[in-house]
Formats: C-alpha cells, structure tokens, sequence
C-alpha cells in the first residue's frame, strides 16, 4: 500500500537550493498537505514525488519501493494541477477514461468507470460535454475524476483549487476531502492557503525556504505551533515582545514591553528571558484591567467583528467581538485587554526579530 | 474626487451580456467592491468606467458629467490588472515615472511624484530594482504606485491581490485599503473573494450576470441578503423550503416533510411557497434542549478559529454549521445533536422562479 518516504531529499537548481533535507513519511491513507508560501518548495517537493524531477540527493519511495529511475507513468499515481490540463477535444467522459484507454481497458469496462467516477464528483450529466462548455469548478472535478480512474492509491495534487473563485474553492474542498476519503486513497497536496490546508487534512506539514518547519494535524498547529513563523502563517495571530518575569511551577508571568503583565500556562521558557507571546484575536478580552489600548478600526466580519487596537508600546492588537457587540467600540475609545492564558504561546524571541522570523515573503 | 454613476449600462458580446443593465452610484472618496463570481461582468464594468471598452448602451457620469465622449487618458481614472503589468526592463523608478515621463512633467514635479509615490508603497530602498528581483506584494506595490503617479481621481483595481499568497493577500488588505482612503481617491475594487470584500470595503456591490443585485455596507450584505444566491454567496447558508404558516413576530415555515422553522417577519403571505436562509455561522447545535430538526454529525473539520460541522438530518438532507473552535471535543461523529437559530437570523425569501438550484448556482 502506498507509503510515501521521502529520505533526504535535496533539490538544487544551479546555485539555488530549492529543497534542503526534507525527511518526511506520509502513511497509509493519509492526506497530508504541503503548505508554506511562494518559493517554500513546496511544488518542486510533489514534482519530485511524482517523478517529473529527479531530487539532487535522496531517495523517493512509495509502497516501499526506491523509486529511483522510475518515470511517472511507472509510479501508480494519479495527478491534478493547478492549471486545469484537459483535452480540449475529448468529452468529459473521454477525458476521465484517457487513462484506463491508453492501458487498453476494454470499452465497456470503460465506461463503467467512467460512471463511477462522475458520479462520484457529481457531473453523471455533464458526461457528454466538452471543458470548454464546463465552467472552472467543474473543470477541475473532472481533472480530478481522472485522476481517480487511473485506479491510482496515491493522489498528488498540485494546487488544485488555486485557479478557482474563492466561493467555489471553498465547496470543493469539502468535496474533495470527502472524495479522497470514501477510496481510502494517500493524498499529497500543495498549498499556499492556510485556510484550505485546514479543511482537508489529517496533517500539515509547514515547508519555508526548501526546508520543512514543522508537521502536525489542522488543531496542534493552530493552537500550539512549534514556531512563531506556523503561528503567524496558519492563522492570523497578536506577537507581543516581553520578557519572564516570574515562574511558578509550568506558569509565568510576563511583562510586556508597556510593563504590563500577563500569565501564560504551560511556557518552558526561564526566567529573565526575552520572549514574544503569539496570541489569536478570539482569545483577547476587554476587560476592567490589563493592556491598555487605543482602538485604530473595527472590521465586520459577518458572525463577529474584529477590533484592531494599539498598545501605549505601540504593539498592534487585534481581538473579536460578537456583531451584536460592535456598536459598543469606536475608533479612539480607550479599553483594557486581557489575554486567555491558556491559549497563550510563548516562543524565545527570535534572534533576527519577530517581524523577520515571520515574513510572509 | 469625483462621484461616478453607472446608468442602465449595457454591453453584449455575442450573446453574452457582459453588462444587462448596469446602474451603479460610488460616492465621492468611497472604496467599493463589486463583488461576483466570474464571468459577472466585473472586468467589463472597469473597462467602460475608464474608457477601454466602449458600451453599447447607457452612460457612465463622474459628477454628474457624461464621460461617453472623454478619451480613457483624458478621466482621469486609471485601472490596475490583476497581472500588474510592469515593464521588465524598466526599474521600479522608471516604471513609476512611465506616466509622468509620457506626459512630459517637468523634472521636477516628476522628482517629487517619485519622492512620494515610494514613500507611499514603502519602496524607497528599492528605487532601482528590476520587478523580477521583487517579490510578489513589491511588484504589486510597484504596479499600484505606477498607476497613482499620474495623479488620478479614480482608482479602478482588477483583483489586485489575485496573485498573492493567500496568507500575504490577507495581511495586505488594511494596507491596501488605508492607502486609497489616506489619498482621497474614489476607488472600485473587483474581486470574487467575499472575505476580501466584507473586509476592505466601505460597501458592497453584488453583480450576477450582469447585473447589480444588491448594494449595502458589509454589514447589510452579510445580514440582510436580498436573495438565497447572496445570502450564499457571502458566507455560507443553510436554506430550507417551506410554506408560510403563520405570521406573527417570528414567521413560522412548515417543509413537506413536516419539520418546522421561525424565521424574520416577512412580505409574503400565509400559504405562500418561500425558502428560508441562515448562516452556517449562526445555525447553533447543541446535544440536549430544543432544535428545528435532530440528526447525527457526519463530519467535524478543525478550521483554526472555527469548526465546521455537517448534521445529515433524515429526510432532509445535509445541514453545516460553523461554531467557535473551543467547543472541539464537547461533539463528535455519530453524536446525535439538535439544530435551530434564532428567528432574528433567518430570511425569508420568496421561492426562485427558476429553482433553488439555479438561484444558488456561484459558476
């Protein structure tokens, strides 16, 4: 069944190392998503996967096989890209069979598949279409379709969702995940959306500048990431520079840089430290005491309204409140804030500074 | 700055109506997003506003004055695509300076618009970068403050974040948004990100095939959606079919199955065929206590700030509801749970014509 273990794995491109010693195991079934931003990586790493690259160094294996030398045709994979790649000529059904026709299935047997597998991505009555006359949804549902009929355990998908509106992206990707789950396939797909990452996977694996910064299922790396880079990436967060000032056993109490203090739970970091606490907006409070701060905006958000405010240290922080509370916050007004402590993250403060640990590009 | 009006505005190529019928008022110094799935008509609106593509119908006003004559160049309304289009050769200076240079400002005026223009982009350590040694938010950056130094009135942006990483896409909104707003300029913003557009926008104008359906502060779109197609086009819905039942403070709407449901007071009569919309974020679920319908959780997603659940209800079908992300661990698959919303957040709309399906077609 098809493991995927990545050993090693370097890629260079003339003096630019695109990956860097990715050791990574994706297991049996599961669907793993490769996340991180533009020129992380992340595409070069499922290209070599497939075998459309040969890695500089190291060793591919799927379903404990070295695959080395074997060219994607060989490797038993279904693929889709970003750039939906249909022919044009071919009806829908005709695209979704190409695979099972060029291994020369027997017709009938074809188009049993072929029903299969539309209907599974729900276009059984847009079998006899052209792409052309399909809008891009439904599009790349079929790229998908045919990539399923290849009969292939493991999927690789390249940014499959990125050509889409924001609106369909969304629909599809429950679909999708729900899709790959019912064939019980090894899913691998490449993202730069924190958000679609989220929804389909068992694990993320978090890639930055050709190497891997960490891996860990949707909630670990949103609610306790490793790094401060993962918790400014996968989701938006409040960084406040301060320092320990106290301990008490797995708590601290840290001052911040406008000599307000907070508790954290679970911080290993000693006393005396230079820290930077990564905090989400949800679990920031007004309340009568703690972070004094100006409120810059209000932003209406549908279910809730996030307020961006800033500190008398001149920190940005950002924390939500019901719609229904909106009305009492306005630009200039004066509050106090107070941090969930159990939500808290404290990471040592990065030697580079914490607007570099967590560039975006 | 001036105030732009659309009026009946047509445009068909073929037989497609890019434009059927457009009208459309920006205020003076607003931030408008037009707001659609592709193929809506977005592009085409931009390009009649600023003169590059000619109506067939119709009339485009700034300030009450017809445009239909004016020369693109001479409206003072530069439009930025979604692919920047930045000369390759030329430095970020130089492509800032393309406009001045064309219009042969004098030196001066033109070391100024520069002066400026990268003090606003945040670029003045990079003046003599070529685009490709950019990352992709400075070319954006670039593009944008190539497209001010000519000293426009109205700024017209084609998905400008389109090409961005989804997480950097997000941190650029604010900035993007305070820029235009801190220059005074009268701004439409395309885009088929709904978020995008609930965020940056001072209001929203929602365009289908052609048309504007629906115009309102974020907060009017979100909560007081004029049709099922908006009421699920921004931010997802639930939607159920039913019939008016009674009228009172709530309205109460009985489905064929026999399930019943309040929503807000509505027009429509008693016995009359209607759809009822809520939003995913404000459908609650909860195991004990009282609900609209009762049925098993199919599938939980951890999403960061929130959870997404999909409730497969008998005879029904699925239903999804979005609650907060600290509730993780108190449901699980297989539960069997109760789902209802408060009446206040439920809109009653009159039955499509065409069909529930096809109203909430987003392709």
């Amino acid at each position: 069944m098809p493991e995927v273990v990545l050993r090693n794995i370097t890629m260079r491109f003339g003096k630019v190392v695109a990956v860097d010693e990715v050791d990574l195991t994706i297991a049996d079934k599961e669907y793993v998503t490769i996340l991180g931003p533009s020129g992380c990586g992340k595409t070069t790493l499922i290209r070599i996967i497939a075998g459309l690259l040969e890695p500089t160094t190291g060793e591919v294996h799927i379903g404990g096989r070295n695959m080395k030398g074997v060219p994607i045709e060989d490797r038993d994979i279904g693929y889709v890209f970003q750039n939906i790649a249909l022919f044009p000529h071919f009806t829908v059904e005709d695209n979704v069979t190409y695979g099972p026709m060029v291994k020369d299935v027997p017709r009938q047997e074809r188009g049993r598949i072929a029903k299969e597998y539309l209907e599974l991505v729900r276009l059984l009555d847009k079998m006899k279409m052209f792409p052309s006359e399909l809008c891009g949804g439904e599009q790349q549902k079929t790229s998908l379709a045919r990539a399923l009929a290849t009969g292939a355990k493991l999927l690789l998908l390249d940014e499959p969702l990125s050509a889409l509106d924001a609106r369909v992206r969304v629909d599809l990707r429950y679909d999708l995940r729900r899709i790959v789950k019912r064939l019980g396939l090894t899913t691998v797909h490449v993202t730069h959306d924190q958000e679609e990452a989220m929804s389909v996977s068992d694990r993320i694996v978090v890639m930055r500048a050709g190497g891997v910064m960490e891996s860990g299922t949707p909630e670990q790396l949103y609610t306790r990431p490793k790094d401060v880079f993962t918790a400014n990436f996968v989701g938006e967060t409040n960084l406040l520079e301060g320092w320990v000032k106290e301990r008490m056993g797995q708590k601290v109490v840290i001052e911040l840089r406008d000599s307000s203090v907070i508790e954290v739970e679970r911080c290993d970091a000693d006393l005396g430290e230079a820290v930077v606490v990564s905090i989400r907006p949800e679990f920031v409070f007004p309340f009568t005491d703690g972070l004094l701060s100006r409120i810059e905006y209000l932003t209406y958000l549908g279910t809730y309204s996030r307020v961006r405010a800033r500190s008398q240290s001149d920190d940005v922080v950002e924390f939500d409140v019901p719609s229904i509370e909106g009305k009492l916050y306005h630009p200039g007004q004066e509050v106090y804030l107070m941090i969930n402590g159990k939500a808290a993250v404290v990471y040592p403060r990065p030697l580079e500074g914490v607007s570099e640990a967590v560039k975006l590009e | 700055m001036p105030r732009i009006s659309l009026q009946g505005v047509v445009k068909h190529y073929g037989g497609i109506k890019a434009a059927d019928g457009l009208d459309l008022e920006v205020n003076n110094g607003e931030y408008l997003c037009l707001l659609g799935p592709t193929g809506a008509g977005k592009t085409t609106a931009l390009r009649i506003i600023c003169g590059l593509t000619r109506m067939d119908k119709g009339d485009v006003l700034f300030d009450g004055k017809s445009m239909v004559n004016l020369e693109p160049e001479d409206r003072k309304a530069v439009m930025l695509s979604q692919t920047y289009a930045l000369f390759p050769q030329l430095t970020v200076a130089e492509n800032i300076l393309f406009g001045p240079n064309i219009r042969e400002m004098p030196q001066e005026v033109k070391d100024r618009t520069l002066a400026d223009m990268l003090d606003l982009v945040r670029l003045t350590h990079r003046p003599d970068a070529l685009p490709r040694e950019l990352s992709g938010g400075m070319q954006q950056r670039t593009a944008l403050a190539r497209a001010l130094a000519t000293g426009v009135d109205v700024l017209l942006l084609d998905e400008p974040l389109r090409a961005l990483d989804a997480r950097l896409r997000i941190s650029l909104r604010h900035e993007l948004r305070s820029l235009a707003k801190s220059l005074g300029i009268t701004t439409i913003h395309v885009t088929h990100d709904q978020d995008e557009a609930l965020v940056m926008a001072d209001r929203i104008a929602v365009i289908r095939e052609g048309r504007i359906v629906q115009v309102g502060t974020p907060a009017q779109i979100f909560d007081d959606p004029v049709s099922p197609f908006v009421a699920n086009f921004v931010g997802q819905s639930n939607f159920f079919v039913g019939v008016v039942e009674e009228k009172r403070e709530a309205t109460l709407v009985r489905g064929e199955k026999g399930h019943v449901v309040l929503a807000r007071p509505c027009e429509q009569g008693l016995g009359e065929k209607v759809v009822v919309g809520v939003k995913v974020g404000n459908t609650e679920v909860h195991k004990g206590g009282e609900g609209f319908f009762e049925g098993r959780v199919e599938r939980i997603l951890f999403e960061g700030r929130n959870i997404f659940l999909d409730v497969d209800v008998p005879e029904l079908g699925r239903l999804s509801s979005k609650i907060p992300s600290w509730r993780l661990g108190r449901l699980a698959v297989g539960d069997l749970v109760k789902l209802n919303w408060s009446a206040d957040k439920a809109n009653v709309f009159a039955m499509p014509t065409h069909g529930l399906e096809r109203e909430l077609k987003v392709e």
